[in-house]
């Protein structure tokens, strides 16, 4: 039997990882609160985090708690720490899925920013979408920024390190 | 490469998108009384137009199913709608 481990690259040490050239850098965000929110998008935002903005595909989002938009009825709810928000059906007209540890999120910047993120998505970005869900580099993520020249990516764990090799053999 | 238009999502790569079936090929009922014919007719002949053609499609990104008006010869998407009440 062979050793599949060994099929696959072994995924790097999150908590050190760091991609640093001169014209773009990546970092792993560690302990963000993340919360699958599917259902009715406004009542859940009016219970879970009422006023709290909503982020399309590339649009720059500030403050530590926001909705990213998946679909017409399902949003990232994402905050500075975990919430104890409990698993379940809301009367409302939503269902809420902690999920802290299901998304493994990088922080991407630099001046080549835009070149890298070009290779990995066809979406046009300065169109925007209200859906911040994109193809990138043949997987699902979630592209946002949270300024003009950083954004922030949000994978299903499972793909991280993938996306993160990926990453690292950009030229940019 | 070919955009198409998700209702909710805007325009995105074909990649993106996934064909669904053939608009109004409605499921017989109720199936105690379908005959064979019927249900195959239904399962697995398609009108396969040449020209305009009504589709649903499903935007795997988002996960949204939609109708999708376009050209099977020139590939010319006329639009897209959403399948639900109430929405554009
Ligand atoms: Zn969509």
């Amino acid at each position: 039997m062979a050793e599949r481990e060994q099929f696959w690259s072994a995924p790097p040490e999150w908590e050190t990882a760091e991609i640093t050239r001169a014209g773009f850098s990546a970092r792993p965000v560690l302990g963000l609160g993340q919360v699958l929110v599917s259902g009715q998008f406004d009542a859940a935002r009016e219970t879970l985090a009422p006023g709290a903005p909503e982020a399309g595909l590339w649009s720059v989002i500030e403050g530590d708690r926001y909705l990213v938009r998946i679909a017409r009825d399902r949003a990232l709810l994402v905050t500075s720490q975990p919430l104890a928000i409990q698993s379940g059906w809301h009367a409302q007209g939503f269902a809420t899925s902690p999920a802290d540890d299901g998304w493994s999120v990088f922080e991407l910047g630099g001046e080549g920013l835009r070149d890298v993120i070009a290779e990995a998505v066809s979406a046009d970005l300065d169109r925007g979408s209200p859906s911040a869900a994109v193809q990138f580099a043949g997987t699902t993520a979630l592209l946002y920024r949270t300024a003009e020249n950083r954004a922030r990516l949000h994978l299903e764990r499972a793909v991280a390190a993938y996306v993160w090799q990926w990453l690292e053999t950009r030229k940019g | 490469m070919q955009l198409f238009s998700c209702p909710f999502c805007g325009p995105r790569d074909e990649t993106e998108f996934h064909f669904g079936a053939e608009a109004g090929n409605v499921r017989p009922e109720p199936a105690a009384s379908t005959s064979a014919e019927a249900w195959a007719d239904y399962l697995h002949f398609e009108t396969n137009p040449k020209g305009p053609s009504r589709e649903i499609w499903v935007h795997t990104t988002c996960g949204e199913f939609f109708l999708m008006e376009r050209d099977t010869v020139t590939h010319e998407v006329k639009g897209s709608q959403s399948l639900r009440r109430g929405e554009a």
